[in-house]
C-alpha cells in the first residue's frame, strides 16, 4: 500500500471510478459536513489532483472497534475510494504485512514523509511512568506515539479512548491510561470521539483534512463542530415526548413500546455531543435511542465514570448514605452543645427565679 | 473534572451533607432549650390538636386581615405553589427525589412546568418590589431577606435558562442550575428559608398553648 | 419607702375621668444611674433569664412579612412602620441570636449581629411600652403563629432591669410593690372603703374572714374610681349565699410587676393573692373586672407559685356566666340593644369569650356584635400600662377612633364590657372626643338587674 504516491485522480481512474461517481461522493461528503453545494466541484478537483496522503494509523489500548466502525459504512465503492485517497502505510488490522515487516513499513513511511504524514491514533496510551503496560514490538505505546508525533502534520485521535482516555482510563485506571492530547502538546490534535465514532464522521473528518489541508473548526474539547456541535437531545426524534413529559419507565413497558423519551432509563442525550441523532448508524438505519436504549454519552470524556448508564441525569451521584447520617449526627451534637451553652448561661443568671 | 460532573458529584454530596448538618444543628439547638412547664389549670386538653389546628388555619389569614394582605397572599401563594409544582412535578426533579427516597409519582408536561416557572419568577420579582416599596416591609428587611430571595429566584431562573438552552452550552447551564440549587441547600438552614421547618414549630407551639387556654386559634 | 414618701415621689391624679399618676413635670424615663455598659449587660441577662424553648422558636421563625402591622390598633391609626409589632422585638432578636440561639457563637465571632446598645433600647422604650398593650391581636395575624405579645412581655423584663421603663409606669409599679396598690388603694384604704360602702349601701361585705370558700380580688381602679363594683360583687355573692370574703392581706388583682416588667415584683404581687387564698382555705378565687389581672393569675399565677394552685381561678364574667347558665342568677330582661367590648386579656388571650355573652343572654339584651367580634376584637388601647403614660395619650386617642367607629357601626344603644381598665380608657377617651357612648360594667348590670327572690 505504500511506495509511490499516485494522485488520487490517477488512483480512481485505475479502479474504474467514473468522474460522476466521484463528484457524487464529494457532494455527499460536502453536504454531510454542511458545506455549501458549490464546494463539491472544487473539492473534487482538489482531491483529484491531490497526492495520496501518507497516513500512519497507530493502535494502542483499543478494542479495534474504531477500525470495525470505519470499515462499516455506505457502499464499499466509497469506502475503497477513501483508501485510494490515502496511502495507509501502517494499520494493524488492515495491513497485509506483520511482524518486523510491518514495523519497517511504519519506520520507512515516517522517514520518507517526515513532517507530512497524517497520524491517526486509536486506543489510549499508558503514561510515561506506566509505559510498560502496553508495548508493540518491544516499543512502549508512549514511545511510539511521541516518536511518530514528531514528524506528523496533524494527529487525529479516533475513538473516545484516544480522544479522552476512554474505558481503559475508567476508575481505577490500572494502566495509567492517557489520551493523545494529554501527552502530545506540540502538534494539532483533532479528537473524533465515540465508542466507536460514527463511520461517516471519521471519513468526513479525514476528507476535510485531505481536501483543505487544515483542521476543521473544533470545539473546546478538540472535536469537529460540524459533527459534535449539537447534543443528541437537541436532534433527537423523541424530543417532543420529553417536552410533553412522556417517559418510558421500564424497558418494554407501554411507554417504551410507544417510543417515548428514555430520560428516566438513563439516557445521557442532553449532555452528549455527537451526530448519532441525525446521521445515525449502519447507513442511517438507526441509533441507540431509536432502538430503545438510552444514549450512553460515549463521545464525552469520562462517560464510563459518570454513574450507572441506567440512572437518570438528574439523579446525581449521591455517594454513601453514611455520609449524610454522619452529617446529621454531628449537627445534632453541635446543636445540643449550643443549647447546653445557652442553658448554662441561663442557669447562671437565674440562680433560682 | 468538568463543572457538570462537579455539580452532580462532590458538590451534591457536600451540599446535602451541609443541609442535613445545618438542619440538625439549628433544630436541636432550639428544641433542647429549656421548656417551661405550665402548672395553670387548662381550660381544655388537646394541645396536640390545637397545634395541628393552627398549622392548618394559619395558611389563610382571618377574614379581617384578608383585605390588608391581598398582595402578600396572591403573590406568596403563586410563588410557593409554583415552586412546589416545579420541584415535585418536573420529571428530572422527581427522579432526583426518587434517587434519594425511592418514591416517585406522575409528572406534568415540561411546557406547563416552564410556564409555571416563568409565572413564579414574575411573582418573586413583584414580591421584591413590594418588599422594597412598602414602608413596613422595607423597615423589617435585612440581608437575610434579600439573599434568600436571590438564591430562590436564581434557582428558578437558572432552571428556566437551562430548559430554554439560553446563554451557554446546555451542560454548562445545567451545571449552573444544579450548583445554584446546591447553594440554596447550603443556605437553607442558616437563613430565613428555615421557615420551611420552623413554620410547624411556631404555629404548633402557639396552637397548643392557645388550645390549652381555650383561646381563639 | 413610706406612704408619705411614695405620695411625694409619685403623686397621683385622682379627679376627673382618669386615675393615674399626675403628669410629671420632668420625665424620668431612665431609672438609676448605671453606666450604659452595665445597663445593656443587665438588660441582656434579664432577657436571657426568662427565655425558653417556645420563645426561641418564635425568635427563629419571623419571615419579615409585616402582616402583624395591620392587626395593631397603634399601627392602624398612625401607619408608622416603626409600630409594626414584630419590630418591637428587634433588639431582642439581635440579642437572642447573639446570646442564646444555636448559632450564637458564630454570630458573636463574625459580628453578624451587633450587640444591643443603650440608645437602641431607649429608642425602643416607646415601642415596647407606649405603643403596646400586649393585646395579642398581632399574634392572630402572624402567618407563622408567633405569639408576639408574649415576647413583648419578656422584653419588658430586660427593660425594667436596665432602668428603662417610662416614668409613670415605673412610678405606679413602685407604688404597687411598696404599698400594695398602684393607685393608693392601700390595705387601710381598702378596708375603710369597704366599710363605708357596706354602710352606705346597706350590704354585707365580709372582710378578713379567717376561713371562707370563696375569696375575691379587686383592682385598684375599681377601689378608687368604680367602687360600685365592690358593692355589686357583694350583692351577687350574698345572693348566691356563698361563703366568701375579701382579704386585706391579698386583694389587689392588678399586677404592675407584670406590666412594668419586673418578674420578681410580679411574683410578689401574685403571691399576696395566692397566700391569702391559701390562708383562707378558699376553693375559688374570683378575679374582678380587669384584663391583665386575669392573665396574671389565671394563666401565669401557678407558674410563679411553682406548682398547681390549690384553688380555682375565675374571672368575674366567667363566674357570672356559669351562674346565669345554671339558673342560680335570675336577671330582669333589659330589652336593650347592646354591643360588647371584649377585654383582650380575658377573651382573646384568656379564652373566656363566651361567658360574658352568656350573661348578656341572661340579661335579655339584643346583642349586636362589632365587626371583629370576640377574640378578634380591637383593643381599647389603654391596657398593659399604656393608659398610665401621659406622653402616649395622643397615639392612644388616635387608635381609639377605631373603637368608636366599631361601636357606632353596630347601632347599639348600650356599650358593655368587663374590664375596669378598658372602662377607664373609654371614659377618658369619651371625654376627650365628647362621645355619647358610655361603657357599662357587666358586673354592675348583673347586680342592678338581679332578681332577688
Amino acid at each position: 500500500m505504500s511506495g509511490s504516491l499516485r494522485t488520487v485522480g490517477e488512483a480512481l481512474a485505475e479502479r474504474g471510478v467514473s468522474r460522476r461517481a466521484f463528484l457524487k461522493f464529494c457532494s455527499a461528503l460536502a453536504s454531510t459536513m454542511a458545506l455549501p453545494p458549490g464546494v463539491a466541484p472544487a473539492m473534487a478537483e482538489a482531491l483529484a489532483k491531490a497526492q495520496r496522503q501518507s497516513v500512519i494509523w497507530l493502535s494502542f489500548q483499543e478494542c479495534t472497534g474504531c477500525t470495525e466502525s470505519i470499515t462499516r459504512s455506505h457502499s464499499p465503492t466509497i469506502e475503497n475510494m477513501i483508501f485510494d485517497l490515502i496511502s495507509l502505510d501502517y494499520h494493524h488490522t488492515l495491513q497485509a504485512a506483520s511482524g518486523t515487516a510491518a514495523e519497517e513499513a511504519r519506520e520507512h513511511a515516517m522517514k520518507a514523509h517526515d513532517g507530512k504524514y497524517l497520524l491517526i491514533v486509536d486506543g489510549s496510551i499508558p503514561s510515561k511512568e506506566t509505559a510498560y503496560y502496553s508495548t508493540i514490538a518491544g516499543i512502549s505505546n508512549y514511545d511510539m506515539l511521541m516518536e511518530a508525533a514528531k514528524g506528523a502534520m496533524a494527529i487525529v485521535a479516533v475513538g473516545s479512548c484516544a480522544a479522552f482516555g476512554g474505558i481503559p482510563m475508567a476508575n481505577p485506571n490500572p494502566t495509567g491510561a492517557r489520551s493523545v492530547a494529554d501527552l502530545v502538546k506540540d502538534k494539532p490534535v483533532i479528537n473524533v470521539p465515540g465508542c466507536p465514532p460514527i463511520p461517516v464522521v471519521m471519513t468526513g473528518v479525514l476528507a476535510h483534512v485531505l481536501t483543505f489541508g487544515k483542521l476543521p473548526e473544533l470545539d473546546h474539547l478538540g472535536r469537529p463542530k460540524v459533527f459534535f456541535g449539537e447534543t443528541i437531545h437537541d436532534r433527537c426524534y423523541r424530543r417532543p415526548f420529553y417536552e410533553q413529559g412522556k417517559f418510558a419507565k421500564t424497558f418494554d413497558d407501554e411507554g417504551a413500546r410507544s417510543g417515548w423519551c428514555l430520560y428516566e432509563l438513563g439516557c445521557k442525550g442532553p449532555i452528549t455531543y455527537n451526530a448519532c441523532a441525525t446521521t445515525k448508524w449502519n447507513q442511517g438505519t438507526s441509533f441507540p435511542i431509536e432502538s430503545g436504549h438510552g444514549c450512553l454519552g460515549c463521545s464525552e470524556p469520562g462517560f464510563w465514570d459518570k454513574g450507572s448508564f441506567y440512572k437518570p441525569l438528574s439523579a446525581g451521584e449521591l455517594g454513601k448514605a453514611s455520609t449524610i447520617a454522619a452529617a446529621a449526627a454531628i449537627g445534632v451534637a453541635v446543636g445540643a452543645g449550643a443549647a447546653m451553652m445557652s442553658r448554662s448561661r441561663q442557669a447562671k443568671t437565674t440562680g433560682g427565679k | 473534572m468538568d463543572l457538570l460532573n462537579f455539580a452532580r458529584g462532590p458538590a451534591l454530596q457536600w451540599s446535602l451533607a451541609i443541609l442535613v448538618f445545618g438542619l440538625a444543628w439549628r433544630l436541636t439547638g432550639i428544641l433542647l432549650l429549656k421548656a417551661k412547664p405550665d402548672f395553670s389549670e387548662p381550660r381544655a386538653s388537646g394541645g396536640f390538636g390545637g397545634a395541628m389546628k393552627m398549622i392548618m388555619s394559619r395558611m389563610w389569614p382571618k377574614p379581617e386581615f384578608v383585605r390588608g394582605s391581598v398582595l402578600d397572599l396572591a403573590l406568596g401563594y403563586v410563588f410557593h405553589i409554583g415552586l412546589f409544582l416545579i420541584v415535585f412535578f418536573f420529571l428530572p426533579h422527581i427522579l432526583f427525589i426518587k434517587s434519594l427516597t425511592g418514591l416517585s409519582w406522575p409528572n406534568l408536561p415540561n411546557g406547563i412546568i416552564f410556564f409555571i416557572g416563568a409565572v413564579s419568577v414574575a411573582a418573586l420579582f413583584a414580591l421584591l418590589l413590594q418588599r422594597i416599596m412598602t414602608p413596613v416591609k422595607r423597615l423589617l428587611s435585612n440581608f437575610d431577606d434579600y439573599f434568600s430571595w436571590f438564591i430562590t429566584t436564581a434557582a428558578i431562573i437558572t432552571g428556566l435558562l437551562a430548559a430554554a438552552h439560553v446563554g451557554a452550552r446546555y451542560e454548562t447551564l445545567l451545571a449552573i442550575h444544579i450548583l445554584t440549587v446546591e447553594a440554596l441547600f447550603i443556605w437553607l438552614p442558616f437563613g430565613k428559608l428555615m421557615h420551611t421547618f420552623t413554620v410547624f414549630l411556631s404555629r404548633g407551639a402557639t396552637g397548643a398553648a392557645f388550645a390549652r387556654k381555650g383561646a381563639a386559634i | 419607702m413610706s406612704t408619705a414618701d411614695v405620695n411625694v415621689a409619685h403623686p397621683l391624679e385622682t379627679e376627673g375621668t382618669i386615675h393615674r399618676l399626675k403628669k410629671p413635670a420632668v420625665r424620668a424615663d431612665r431609672q438609676g444611674d448605671m453606666p450604659d455598659a452595665q445597663r445593656v449587660d443587665i438588660a441582656m441577662k434579664n432577657f436571657v433569664k426568662d427565655f425558653g424553648r417556645t420563645s426561641a422558636i418564635y425568635m427563629e421563625s419571623c419571615i419579615h412579612c409585616g402582616m402583624c402591622a395591620q392587626a395593631c390598633h397603634f399601627y392602624a391609626a398612625t401607619e408608622d412602620p416603626r409600630l409594626t409589632p414584630i419590630w418591637k422585638l428587634e433588639p431582642f432578636k439581635q440579642a437572642y441570636k447573639r446570646e442564646a440561639g444555636p448559632f450564637a457563637l458564630f454570630y458573636k465571632i463574625f459580628g453578624f449581629k451587633k450587640p444591643v446598645t443603650v440608645p437602641e433600647l431607649e429608642e425602643w422604650q416607646e415601642l415596647l411600652y407606649d405603643t403596646c398593650t400586649m393585646c395579642g391581636r398581632c399574634t392572630m395575624a402572624c402567618p407563622m403563629g408567633i405569639d408576639i405579645a408574649s415576647l413583648v412581655s419578656q422584653a419588658r423584663h430586660a427593660m425594667f432591669h436596665a432602668g428603662l421603663v417610662p416614668h409613670e409606669l415605673h412610678a405606679v409599679a413602685v407604688r404597687a410593690e411598696t404599698e400594695g396598690s398602684p393607685l393608693g388603694a392601700t390595705p387601710k384604704v381598702f378596708k375603710d372603703r369597704v366599710e363605708w360602702l357596706a354602710d352606705d349601701n346597706d350590704v354585707e361585705i365580709p372582710m378578713d374572714k379567717a376561713k371562707a370558700k370563696v375569696i375575691c380580688a379587686m383592682s385598684s381602679i375599681e377601689i378608687m374610681k368604680y367602687p360600685e363594683s365592690i358593692v355589686a360583687t357583694a350583692r351577687i355573692l350574698n345572693h348566691l349565699k356563698l361563703d366568701w370574703t375579701f382579704r386585706s392581706d391579698g386583694y389587689e388583682a392588678t399586677n404592675f410587676g407584670l406590666l412594668s416588667g419586673n418578674l420578681q415584683w410580679q411574683k410578689d404581687m401574685s403571691m399576696k393573692l395566692i397566700n391569702a387564698a391559701i390562708a383562707t382555705g378558699a376553693e375559688l378565687l374570683i378575679l374582678p373586672e380587669c384584663g391583665h389581672a386575669y392573665g396574671a393569675m389565671r394563666w401565669q399565677g401557678a407558674n410563679l407559685y411553682g406548682k398547681e394552685l390549690p384553688f380555682k381561678v375565675r374571672h368575674i364574667s366567667e363566674f357570672l356566666g356559669e351562674n346565669v347558665k345554671n339558673g342560680k342568677l335570675k336577671l330582669k330582661p333589659m330589652g336593650k340593644s347592646v354591643t360588647f367590648h371584649d377585654p383582650c386579656q380575658v377573651s382573646r388571650r384568656g379564652g373566656a369569650t363566651q361567658a360574658p355573652r352568656d350573661v348578656l343572654s341572661g340579661l335579655g339584651v339584643q346583642l349586636r356584635e362589632m365587626s371583629s367580634e370576640g377574640g378578634m376584637n380591637w383593643c381599647c388601647g389603654g391596657g398593659g400600662g399604656v393608659v398610665t403614660i401621659h406622653r402616649a395619650d395622643a397615639t392612644r386617642y388616635k387608635s381609639f377612633q377605631i373603637k368608636m367607629k366599631q361601636v357606632e357601626d353596630t347601632g347599639a344603644e348600650m356599650l358593655v364590657s368587663s374590664c375596669s381598665n378598658c372602662r377607664l380608657t373609654f371614659d377618658d377617651s369619651q371625654a376627650h372626643f365628647h362621645w355619647d357612648k358610655k361603657l357599662h360594667s357587666l358586673l354592675e348590670l348583673v347586680a342592678d338587674n338581679l332578681i332577688e327572690a
